[in-house]
């Protein structure tokens, strides 16, 4: 087969036919974009850790072994195990209570931390990140280690350590750092860890030759505990691959409804190519007829027809991968700013695959129709001038003109999708997608805003006082009582206190948050259970529910030091911040464990109807500077995702709209003699609008009648998925988010996708003279 | 007697990618008055059918003015020009143009859809010009079972549905035998007989002869000849 005049035909059956190339085109750049983006996404959830673990040499293995069963030289033998690439350590460490000192302030904020002696930052492995400042010098110095979870310090701040031998110790921060792996929460010099160090524990790094598998880095762990002494190795030991998990775990609850998008969209693409390059061969038979009597082989007229839908496509992918790949540069670079790794690009293999494949599926999609246009007769095709029409139709035609109260103009449209079942399928079907994605789309934008609103508390406790610094004097709380008392929109009002508990059976200290008094008007969403009323009750988040294997109705006992208290867990709140464990109780419950801490802040709720700024702005007058008045603002990446959201259902409803332009056009196309008829005996352009946009608005209705389920299963399936990559739960406000009218209104989502798909055709039929129509074959 | 169809210096030139050409009607200008049967006649692309769109409101001219029943058809809007075509225009097509997926019933019945007749009256026209034609049996039948003189006169019947004071037939019994064309031609010269103002296009001299009482000779677009002779086909 000699390729050239397939091109050369293709080319001109495309230069003939150009909106047909550009709605291949269109809808092959929409869906390439929504698969690139999707895709990047599930590819690039590591990417920022992986950038940064690969920079730091982060360790793979982080060991916690006992000093006193193994010596220093067996614990440096260890780095000649075969598949041990590189050791970082012994580091002595202790874990102590730190306890934040602002000056000019009372009150203090605590934490439970890991203190490892490291005489500098570099090393085989863990090459820390300094962030700020310098790496410890002396003894009284520390390098703090910067996560969402550590202690807010900053350089030159003091530090007070105690249940260190000497009671206590004051360090002084003079570097900001971070740890890949979090190996440690501060870092001193070694003569400073002698200092403080109770009993005799140090930390090992390592990097083996084989770490990519849990079981690998199992088996890696397994080597390293044989080489030493039994009971060497203490407690549980800390792989890079569950720190990579929770990595993901910042962007994988976004990760569902993308691919949900990107699955719809190369759904859609393949209906619509079916669809297009089908329309081509019926509008273009006598081409085809033509093109075999000139001598084209029926290769080479499938090859065409193929290459008139694979052109456009490959430019449509090409475009739609480099768009879905600029989109998709924001959401990766939200967890890039974490580990500080700058600008991250989706992965080449996606923007390179992606399109690709695309590409193979619009041909494959094309294949169909075209071996058709290759197998047609020669004399069938010249004679006809178009393909075979079934009588398909007629009885539409016939029961819809019984309906005596429509407008004929009406019937007449609404009957004309059963002529051509086959097209009328296709573009149902990419309507129903379009208009579903519209209502998921929807939904999701609900659930978002909801979630985000419920997270931040904007609408229930929309305003904060706290000091400049420190917790709060008694002084200044009466100052803020007496202040929000004057503010006559003042609803509710209660004193935080915050504080973060070690637990045994969590990786990460406890966020424990206490109100003064019940607080449940606070607005925390739940997904079980209650709000808590009183003393030893309290509600925990998923995450607390998840790592500590309790329920909602258990007793847990709460440990701080040697102090503990049991609570009951009344209710399981909707709290996704940062994957960590927080407890909302009262005053007194953390008073019980945690005595002497005094409140952070205030939470303030207003009445309906109240300028939440303008609240803020007299309370702030009437305290003064020594006080922050501050707002509850939802997290910006809501507002990113939501912006994502709406940017692929237009996607999609664009695509959807152009499977309806494409069969409009085709059906015009072919009825032209019979719209010219119309028009001769007295149709005006108006009822010739009306009734082109009817033919493509029977379908739309049905489509929007099977879109709202399947929109609604698809959200009722998708959220969960999307929380539980949040580590949490989802409370019935977030899954209950259509209400009847928005239903019907959502309904129309496939009449609009139709009847706008089908305006442009239409009003072109509507302005063609009727004289030219007439003459159309 | 006011002419029903008046036409003055009327000429249509189509766009060519050279420009100019001839005119496919040339300032052409004729008077047409009610009950007439008249023939346009002439070879192919003498401008015949042109000129007979130009009547319909389906085409304007270039220059020149076409009145029907005193209104000004040139000037016409698209939409305009669909609502004079059903109240004043019954059309007639070489090839019958009627809608294959519709029955004879609704094929006839749709201009009087289109312009809003009571259903009811619609339909009572439509029985009685289907009986009058001789086609009643095949209302519920789809054209392409119908012959080509069958399927011509569910053309008539549709295009009479409203009652339009002026006929306008091209090449009627073009696209048909000799026998089913005669009778065509008997049937439109009973319609005119009736008073049914008639134009009929035609490029057959013994048809145009036989069935109308005036024949326009248009050669080149222009008119050659204007004659009024006594059909020879007329029945009684």
């Amino acid at each position: 087969m000699t390729a050239a005049p397939a091109l050369r035909a293709a080319w001109h059956g495309l230069t003939g036919r150009p909106l047909q190339a550009t709605v291949i085109g269109l809808v092959m750049l929409a869906s390439s974009a929504a698969s690139v983006l999707a895709l990047a996404m599930i590819a690039g959830t590591s990417a920022p850790f992986d950038h940064a673990f690969a920079r730091d040499h982060g360790a793979q293995v982080a060991l916690t072994v006992s000093t006193s069963r193994a010596t220093p030289a067996r614990l440096a033998a260890t780095a000649g195990l075969p598949g041990v690439r590189a050791v970082a350590g012994p580091f002595r460490e202790t874990e102590v209570a730190a306890r934040i000192s602002l000056p000019g302030a009372a009150g203090a904020l605590e934490q439970q931390v890991v203190l490892t002696g490291r005489p500098s930052r570099g090393g085989p492995v863990d090459d820390l990140a300094l962030d700020a400042g310098r790496w410890a010098r002396t003894t009284g110095e520390v390098v703090w280690a910067q996560s969402r979870t550590s202690l807010p310090v900053t350089l030159g701040q003091d530090i007070m350590l105690t249940g260190v031998p000497a009671g206590s110790r004051r360090l002084t921060v003079v570097g900001i750092a971070t740890s890949v792996t979090s190996t440690a929460q501060a870092w001193v010099t070694p003569a400073e860890i002698t200092a403080l160090h109770g009993p005799g524990v140090a930390q090992m790094l390592y990097r083996f030759a084989s770490a990519g598998t849990t079981a690998a880095v199992s088996a890696d762990i397994s080597a390293v505990r044989a080489a030493l002494p039994p009971g060497a190795v203490l407690g549980t030991p800390q792989s890079y691959l569950a720190i990579r998990r929770q990595a993901a775990a910042q962007i994988a609850p976004w990760i569902p409804f993308v691919v949900a998008f990107g699955v719809i969209a190369l759904v859609m693409s393949v209906l619509i190519v079916v669809n297009v390059v089908s329309g081509a061969v019926v509008s273009g038979t006598r081409r085809i007829g033509i093109l075999k009597s000139a001598g084209f082989t029926p290769a080479q007229v499938t090859a065409a027809y193929v290459l008139q839908a694979a052109i456009p496509a490959l430019a449509g992918c090409a475009a739609g991968a480099v768009t879905g790949g600029l989109l998709s540069v924001p959401l990766l670079n939200l967890n890039a700013a974490v580990y500080g790794v700058g600008v991250l690009l989706p992965p080449l293999w996606v923007v390179v695959t992606v399109p690709l494949t695309m590409l193979a599926v619009a041909c494959t999609a094309a294949m169909a129709p075209a071996l058709r246009a290759g197998r047609m007769s020669t004399v069938q095709a010249i004679a006809t001038g178009r393909a075979p029409r079934a009588a398909h139709g007629y009885a539409a035609h016939r029961l819809l003109s019984r309906l005596t109260w429509a407008p004929r103009t009406l019937t007449i449209g609404l009957a004309a999708p059963f002529a051509r079942p086959a097209r009328t399928f296709l573009t149902l079907a990419a309507i129903v997608f379009g208009a579903a994605a519209v209502t998921f789309g929807a939904g999701l934008g609900t659930s978002l805003s909801r979630a985000a609103a419920d997270l931040a508390l904007t609408k229930t406790e929309p305003v904060q006082v706290s000091p400049n610094a420190g917790s709060l004097t008694a002084r200044q709380q009466h100052a803020i009582v007496s202040a929000l008392r004057r503010q006559p929109a003042t609803l509710h009002y209660t004193a935080e206190t915050d504080d973060q508990l070690s637990v045994s059976g969590l990786a990460s200290p406890l966020s424990v948050t206490s109100y003064a008094g019940n607080a449940g008007w606070t607005g925390w969403s739940l997904i079980t259970g209650r709000w808590y009323s009183g003393a030893g009750q309290a509600d925990v988040n998923t995450y607390f529910l998840t790592a500590t294997g309790t329920a909602v109705g258990d007793t847990y006992t709460l440990t701080a030091g040697k102090r503990q208290v049991r609570v009951r867990i009344t209710g399981e709140v909707f709290d996704t911040h940062g994957n960590t464990a927080d407890m909302f109780v009262s005053a007194w419950t953390l008073a019980a464990v945690a005595p002497g801490l005094t409140p952070q802040q205030y939470d303030v709720g207003v009445k309906p109807g109240t300028s939440i700024q303008s609240y803020a702005n007299a309370v702030s007058a009437r305290l003064g500077t020594a006080f922050d008045v501050t707002t509850s603002t939802s997290s910006p990446v809501f507002k990113s995702v939501l912006v994502l959201v709406v940017v692929l259902t237009v996607l999609l409803i664009v695509v959807a709209g152009l499977g309806v332009l494409n069969t409009v056009v085709l059906q015009v196309r072919e009825r032209a003699h019979d719209l010219g008829v119309f028009k001769a005996i007295g149709m005006t352009p108006r009822q010739t609008l009306a009734m082109v946009v009817c033919s493509a608005s029977g379908i739309g209705i049905v489509a929007g009648a099977i879109a709202i389920p399947a929109g609604v299963v698809l959200h009722r399936y998708v959220v969960p998925v999307m929380a539980h990559a949040a580590q949490s739960g989802v409370p019935a406000a977030l899954l209950s988010v259509y209400t009847p009218w928005e239903l019907a209104l959502l309904a129309l989502a496939g009449l609009v996708i139709a009847a706008t798909g089908a305006l442009g055709p239409a009003t072109w039929v509507a302005r063609t003279s009727t004289a030219t129509a007439l003459r159309a074959e | 007697m006011n002419p029903l169809v008046q036409l003055e210096h009327v000429t249509k030139k189509y766009d060519s990618l050279r420009g100019g050409g001839t005119p496919a009607v040339a300032d052409v200008s004729m008077a047409i008055t009610e009950g007439e049967a008249v023939a346009i006649m002439g070879p192919s692309g003498s401008g015949k059918s042109t000129l007979l769109n130009l009547i319909a409101g389906l085409d304007r001219p270039t220059s020149g003015t076409v009145r029907v029943d005193g209104q000004r058809v040139d000037t016409l809007t698209e939409a305009a020009a669909a609502r004079y075509r059903r109240h004043h225009i019954g059309m007639i097509f070489q090839f019958f143009n009627l809608l294959e997926d519709m029955t004879v019933a609704d094929n006839v019945l749709l201009p009087a859809q289109l312009s809003g007749q009571p259903r009811a009256r619609a339909r009572a026209r439509a029985g009685e010009l289907l009986a009058r034609l001789q086609i009643g049996e095949y209302a519920d039948t789809y054209p392409a079972r119908l012959s080509g003189g069958e399927r011509q006169r569910v053309a008539i019947a549709r295009a009479l549905v409203n009652s339009p004071p002026l006929l306008l037939a091209d090449e009627p019994t073009g696209a048909l035998d000799t026998a089913n064309g005669e009778a065509i031609g008997r049937l439109l010269l009973e319609l005119n007989s009736a008073g049914q103002t008639l134009i009929l296009v035609t490029h057959n001299p013994d048809l145009a002869q036989r069935h109308a009482r005036r024949v326009i000779e248009i050669v080149d677009g222009r008119v050659a000849s204007d004659c009024r002779a006594a059909p020879a086909g007329v029945l009684a």
